[in-house]
């Protein structure tokens, strides 16, 4: 039982503050190989701005249609700079969160490098979340600044409501990060069974805005989407970061939108380790 | 050699025949390699079906809301998002090339092996791989538009149906134009900022009226990155208030002419092009 516990507390034999500063060590790693890519964020910047310029102008021709038809002015509980704010602060969020996860570890298993990575003394899953971790450190600084100091003069965002709902904006944006990183890696977890997963990570990339709320805000939605939705890890990821944002969650509804967020972090992660325990089991390299 | 070299010479219509014969074994060639691969053919009907799917509930969500945006009713958006899909289609079929286009063939050099064949080196390049979930596009994007139209009670005589075959691979030269005047550049220097993702994330909002839109944001995507002609110029032929018939027609020689350009834009390239000598 302790030589269980041993193992579980300190596995490949090394101490637990060892095992802290060797997953820290890929947070800088990956903060550095995305460096040397810096260049490539420079279109990003405009590609953002595209998006949320783009959703300005449905959601503005949405609204001045809604107010010709009715005079409600709100449309799915928010008004049009609401609306704005919301599209804008999802697209800032998604700038941060975002990682291709999934995509690298397809790659790894497909050509065979995962061999490589089996043998070492650490847990791939670890590792590649400290590394999505490392991704969105650079991100936040070269990616996520830029693209706030673009849009939000552009599109006069709305200040939150309350100077502490900037932190608790920003807690919940990184547990969505753990989030939407245990979500990718478990589906490049599929890599080991179907080889080939091109169509899964398109179908991904063409769902996850849709399914975290970015494109359109849940409100908008019929009563039994908004349900199911509920039961689902995928809000936590950018409806209810920005909803906290535009302080529709408050008090014990903020404290219990965190906690939920934080126990879909750690549940994912646990989950993950799962996956990964039984996909690892039938893992066929071929050559290399 | 010889007879290469004689067959290639005896007059323009020989060498196109010819040029046709090798053309078609490149796509011959393309066609087996994919038969290998027939479960992606699958997987990707259900992933473009699926990308449909959401695009549509994003409309019907937004629809749901009001009963008309700006004027035009969902069945018309629709319309003009399936009609997109047309021109949409046929330009991925043969873009596959144009994404890296710089990395395997102008770093990794391939291109040197391209001017060595006494063939057009642009439609080398497009032959030598196809995207087969174009034609998913194709098909899905006709079904809506069909809907739609079945919906708005369109009459679709046999001039629409001329006017919607020249238009729809007219307005994927627009496309194919905007994409190869970019790759193109790659031949001048190394494309290191990745200037296609911007451009093609333009795509996806060409795609609803462009009356929602701002003057000066309308007049960029009608002169200066003329994605107002990919689809919803062309479409005012069979929906909205159709003021100005004439107006859809144009974008003939707009793919003609953006499409023109960027094959002047690779030629000019391509005879700078520098080999890296691997």
């Amino acid at each position: 039982m302790s030589e269980l516990a041993a193992q579980l507390l300190t596995p490949w034999h090394r101490s637990a503050s060892a095992s802290v500063g060797l997953y820290f060590y890929f947070i800088r790693l990956a903060f550095l190989k995305f460096l040397a890519y810096r260049v490539r964020y420079y279109t990003g910047v405009v590609s953002y701005t595209i998006f949320v310029t783009g959703h300005y102008y449905v959601y503005s021709a949405l609204f001045a249609s809604a107010v010709a038809e009715s005079a409600t002015g709100q449309l799915g509980g928010l008004s049009l700079p609401e609306m704005i704010t919301y599209v804008a602060i999802s697209w800032i969020g998604r700038s941060f969160y975002f990682n291709a996860i999934a995509r690298d570890l397809a790659r790894m298993v497909q050509e065979g490098e995962i061999a490589v990575m089996l043998i070492k003394p650490f847990h791939v899953q670890t590792v590649m979340m400290f590394e999505a971790i490392g991704e969105s450190a650079f991100r936040l600084l070269m990616f996520t600044l830029p693209i706030m100091v673009v849009i939000v003069p552009l599109f006069h965002i709305q200040s939150a409501p309350d100077p502490m709902i900037y932190l608790w904006t920003f807690v919940s944006f990184c547990l969505a990060l753990v989030i939407y990183s245990q979500l990718n890696f478990m589906l490049g977890c599929l890599a080991f069974a179907m080889k080939n997963i091109q169509g899964v990570l398109r179908a991904k990339m063409v769902s996850m805005d849709f399914l975290t709320g970015v494109v359109v805000p849940f409100t908008f939605f019929p009563e039994w989407f908004q349900v199911v939705m509920s039961y689902l890890p995928f809000q936590y990821i950018s409806y209810v970061p920005v909803t906290i944002y535009l302080g529709k969650r408050q008090g014990a509804e903020l404290q219990e939108a965190l906690l939920v967020q934080l126990a879909w972090a750690v549940g994912l992660f646990l989950l993950g380790r799962l996956v990964w325990r039984v996909s690892v089991r039938n893992v066929i390299v071929q050559g290399g | 050699m010889e007879r290469l070299e004689k067959r290639g010479t005896e007059g323009f219509w020989q060498r196109t025949a010819w040029q046709g014969r090798i053309f078609s074994a490149y796509f011959g060639q393309f066609v087996k390699m994919r038969l290998a691969y027939r479960m992606d053919f699958l997987v990707d009907t259900l992933a473009v079906s699926f990308s449909m799917v959401i695009q549509m509930a994003v409309l019907s969500v937004l629809f749901s809301k009001i009963r008309a945006l700006d004027g035009w009713s969902f069945e018309q958006v629709l319309f003009i998002y399936g009609f997109s899909l047309l021109p949409l289609g046929m330009f991925n079929l043969i873009s596959v090339n144009f994404y890296g286009f710089s990395d395997k063939y102008i770093i990794g050099g391939k291109f040197d092996r391209v001017l060595l064949r006494p063939v057009n080196s642009l439609i080398q390049v497009i032959f030598e791989s196809f995207n087969v979930s174009g034609l998913n596009e194709i098909l899905l994007g006709s079904a809506v538009m069909f809907y739609a139209g079945t919906k708005l009670g369109l009459e679709f005589g046999v001039l629409d149906l001329a006017v919607l075959m020249a238009l729809a691979p007219a307005a994927a030269l627009v496309y194919t134009g905007v994409f190869l005047a970019i790759t193109s550049v790659s031949f001048w220097h190394e494309d290191k900022m990745g200037l296609a993702p911007p451009v093609y994330n333009i795509i996806r909002f060409s795609r609803y009226p462009m009356t929602i839109y701002s003057l000066p944001v309308r007049v960029f995507l009608t002169f200066v990155l003329p994605f107002a002609w990919v689809a919803y110029y062309p479409a005012t032929w069979f929906v909205g208030d159709q003021q100005l018939p004439w107006l859809a027609l144009l974008t003939l020689p707009v793919g003609l002419v953006v499409f023109s350009g960027a094959v002047f834009i690779w030629h000019r390239g391509a005879s700078r092009y520098a080999s890296t000598g691997s």
